[in-house]
């Protein structure tokens, strides 16, 4: 701003009152005194000069209102200035020639702005990108813009005003110290239609997908903010929300400043993305620009209505403004207001709640203070937290989630005519695993390397020796304590080693076909390991105790950690396990009292039960009914079967187990079982017991197989079997 | 559009109005119009809102920066249902002096409690009066 005034200063000695006001903010016009950028350079006659430089430098003018200020525009300015200056000087010999000023500003070339720092700081270099974009925007104006040129209220038309309202030169002032609780002014004020709305010529690989800019019947009315916004969101890698709608992949745009590298490899996978992404705005994938011209000022227009406001109709920021734009700001407002609402009428779904919405925004004078850029900027910080080497590990939960959703929809899907509803999705980025191979910290000129113990390279401090306590020392309470802590270590152990196999479906799914039979082994290797735990490693064949079992069996976490290991083990693995749980069941049923968990082990248990052979589910009946192996005597009382039949798990299994015989029974195999004494015993042995107990100390099985009353048939006379069926509740009709 | 689906992103909350119940007990009422990656807050046009059963009164209080560590949650006020709420409105003074009342309601059965355990010989360690969870 300075600039000009400055210029001005130097033929214009006698009114330097005049400028004064405007000058006061800078001390350091005083340095450029008439020597430095002296009179001689202008010929003309200093009003005239003034006037036509007047006109010229508005136009940089409002370029230099852009700027939010992020930047330290002075120390450019002045650095740039002599370059300026000189062009300028020399402009204005050229300028007699050309009466539009729009093609004359086409021909100004902006100095070349250094750009501060690298891609990283892509961020905060929006005025430099911004002053170079005000070239290429301004050579494609269409007539529109026309308007815009009456709009700018430094420059009223020219045939109105002869005398110049100096006062209107200070308003660029206040934009950059607004007024405490109000909006920033801007020199153009808000509602002023922008030049244009996009700009084609990226400097980026996403040219190619650009569309073309807006075409003038449609431009929605931008609020100065919002160009400012848009351009400022233009900047290296990074796109203004109405570019998003062509570039496919939100991820891609703030990712390239910072992973351009990436970008290669992620071009493959964006296109999923991009179909979904052009869902994000309810239109369908346009083939080619233009026959999709209707649409794109609709996908980005209402998005970008979503985001900014109109401004109030009357606003004390406004009066500056001259009637005549004022008549067409208005008019300009009106007249893109009917047009969204009618677009966004018929955009369909998305006009419900968001023109309310609209409403509400546009009443707002507030809105928008955090810009796009921001928006973004945060957005681009969320996105980078996101970043994992392995999604499936970090987070776990987010991904199941989803891919249920999916799985979800994808069958509705099916079901359905079509896809219902894009479902937007968010893609984080993935950045592929480095090896990184540590160097230890080197100096030079030293002899050998130094050992800095650092987190990639830890070293030993201290010289701890791991003393094991002695037995005398311990009271029979540590000592229960301590092999409870074992139990639980071993548990936690055989988790990890169950969630690890559980996970191996999926990682079949993901390996090349070369690493599937050592993932296989692997898996194979694990389940064994599993099967070792629970049990108790022995160093003989034989597993003597089922003491470790039970221990772990009386832990709620092992239980539950049972029953997800069944469907892994081999058919005489659970079968062996099941018989370890028939033979301690009583004590685990008295462990189980609290927890009551025991019956998450039916469903696996009665599925290893299907593929039991008949004898293995004799000896399990006899496990249930405790017998040892060669016949005794049968005690009056069988309190472990008693105990079983009165416990809930107890006797659902007791039935599983005799609905399964009665099934072999009924199946081929099943002469070997009628023939078998063993079972003819204990089926008597069971049938005795559940007649001798009270009706009200049986348990409440969960589920009467329908196949106990013909069995029972077979071993009871008819009366006996009246009094179990009632007992037992055998016959349907009862329940 | 649609800033980051399925996450918890405050992106989509700007230029909405907000209830902001802060660490130190303090409800906040305001139109978020800043964030940051900390969910740093801004809030235009704040009110605190004082709840003492079912009267509330507001202070108004201008604009707040909050840090984002403060804050326990936030959600958007729907503003069609914003009067809709069985609770009456009372004026400044008067909430603040239900807010005494009740606060010296609080204070006295706390007292008698602490005395009643120092009776059966217990403590309950005071919490820490910095950080009040």
């Amino acid at each position: 701003m300075f600039r000009y005034q400055s210029l001005e200063d130097c033929p214009l000695d006698e009114d330097e009152d005049a400028f004064q006001t405007l000058g006061e903010e800078d001390e350091d016009i005083d340095q450029f005194n008439d020597d430095t950028f002296g009179a001689g350079a202008i010929d003309d006659d200093w009003q005239e000069a003034h006037e036509r430089l007047a006109e010229l430098e508005d136009k940089p003018a409002t370029a230099r209102e852009l700027e939010d200020g992020a930047v330290s525009d002075e120390m450019e300015l002045l650095g740039h200035h002599e370059e300026n200056l000189a062009e300028r000087l020399s402009k204005l010999v050229i300028e007699n020639e050309l009466e539009d000023p729009a093609i004359m500003q086409a021909v100004q070339t902006q100095p070349p702005m250094q750009q501060p720092g690298g891609l990283n700081s892509s961020i905060w270099d929006g005025s430099a990108v911004l002053r170079r974009f005000r070239g290429p925007l301004l050579t494609q104006e269409m007539p529109s813009v026309s308007v815009l040129e009456y709009a700018m209220p430094q420059r009223p038309p020219q045939s109105q005003e002869d005398d110049r309202d100096l006062s209107e030169r200070a308003l660029p002032r206040r934009s950059s110290s607004p007024i405490i609780g109000s909006p920033p002014v801007r020199a153009v004020p808000i509602g002023t239609p922008p030049k244009q709305a996009t700009v084609p010529n990226f400097n980026q690989q996403n040219s190619s997908l650009l569309g073309h800019p807006f075409p003038p019947s449609v431009t929605p009315v931008f609020t100065h903010l919002q160009r400012a916004q848009l351009l400022g969101g233009a900047q290296a890698g990074r796109m203004s929300p109405s570019q998003f709608a062509r570039v496919s992949g939100l991820v891609c745009s703030p990712l390239t400043s910072m992973n351009p590298k990436l970008l290669q490899g992620r071009v493959g996978q964006m296109m999923p993305p991009a179909s979904r992404f052009r869902a994000f705005f309810g239109a369908p994938p346009p083939p080619a620009p233009p026959p999709s011209q209707q649409q794109h000022p609709l996908c980005p227009g209402s998005h970008l209505q979503n985001l900014r406001p109109h401004p109030q109709v009357f606003r004390p920021d406004t009066t500056h403004l001259h009637p005549q734009h004022r008549r067409l700001l208005h008019q300009r407002q009106q007249q893109n207001r009917t047009q969204h609402r009618s677009l966004n009428g018929s955009a369909g779904d998305r006009a419900g709640h968001r023109s309310s919405h609209h409403e509400q925004l546009r009443k707002d004078p507030y809105a928008n203070l955090m810009l796009q850029r921001e928006k973004d900027w945060v957005s681009k910080i969320q996105m980078m937290q996101l970043q994992s080497t392995d999604p499936y590990l970090d987070d776990f939960y987010y991904q199941n989630y989803f891919q249920k959703l999916e799985k979800v929809s994808a069958a509705e899907e099916m079901h359905g005519d079509g896809p219902k509803k894009e479902r937007t999705k968010l893609i984080t980025p993935q950045v592929a695993k480095l090896e990184h191979a540590y160097k230890p910290v080197q100096f030079e000129g030293s002899l050998g390397k130094l050992t800095v113990s650092s987190v990639n390279n830890p070293r030993k401090m201290i010289d701890a020796v791991v003393t094991s306590r002695s037995e005398d020392d311990e009271t029979k309470e540590k000592q229960v304590r301590d092999k409870r802590r074992q139990t639980l270590v071993t548990i936690e152990k055989t988790y990890s080693l169950l969630l690890d196999v559980e996970d191996y479906e999926r990682r079949y799914l993901l390996s090349l076909e070369g690493e599937r039979p050592a993932l296989m082994e692997e898996r194979k290797q694990k389940i064994c390991d599993m099967y070792d735990n629970l049990r108790g490693k022995t160093p003989g064949q034989e597993r003597p105790s089922d003491d470790h079992f039970v221990q772990i069996m009386c832990i709620r976490k092992g239980k539950r950690m049972v029953a997800r290991i069944l469907p892994f083990l081999s058919t005489e693995q659970a079968a062996d396990i099941l018989m370890a749980t028939a033979r301690n069941l009583p004590f685990l049923i008295k462990k189980d009292a609290q927890d009551e968990v025991l019956l998450c082990l039916l469903r696996p248990f009665s599925l290893v039960l299907y593929h039991l052979p008949s004898g293995t589910v004799t000896s399990l009946l006899q496990q249930l009914a405790n017998l040892p192996q060669s016949a005794t005597v049968p005690a009056p009382a069988n309190l472990h079967l008693a105990a079983v039949l009165q416990n809930k798990f107890g006797l659902s299994l007791l039935y599983l187990v005799l609905s399964r015989g009665e099934e072999l029974q009924n199946s081929s195999a099943a002469v070997e079982l009628m023939q078998d004494n063993q079972w003819t015993e204990l089926m008597s042995m069971a049938t005795r017991e559940l007649l001798r107990i009270p009706e009200a100390a049986l348990a409440k099985p969960v589920s009467t197989p329908s196949n106990l009353l013909s069995l029972f048939s077979r071993y009871v006379d008819q009366q006996k079997l009246n009094v179990l069926e009632t007992k037992l509740q055998l016959v349907q009709g009862i329940r | 559009m649609n800033y980051m689906p399925g996450t918890a992103s405050l992106i989509q909350d700007i230029d909405k109005k907000h209830l902001v119940l802060l660490r130190d007990g303090r409800t906040l009422i305001g139109y978020l119009r800043s964030i940051d990656q900390f969910a740093n807050l801004v809030l235009h046009q704040t009110v605190e809102r004082i709840h003492v059963g079912k009267k509330y009164g507001d202070i108004p209080r201008g604009i707040f920066v909050v840090r984002g560590e403060n804050v326990v949650l936030l959600g958007e006020i729907d503003l069609e249902k914003e009067s809709d709420t069985p609770l009456q409105q009372v004026s400044i003074e008067e909430i603040l002096e239900e807010q005494r009342v009740e606060q010296q309601a609080k204070q006295e059965s706390e007292k008698l409690k602490v005395q009643a355990l120092k009776e059966r010989g217990l403590s309950i360690p005071r919490a820490d009066t910095l950080d009040e969870y």
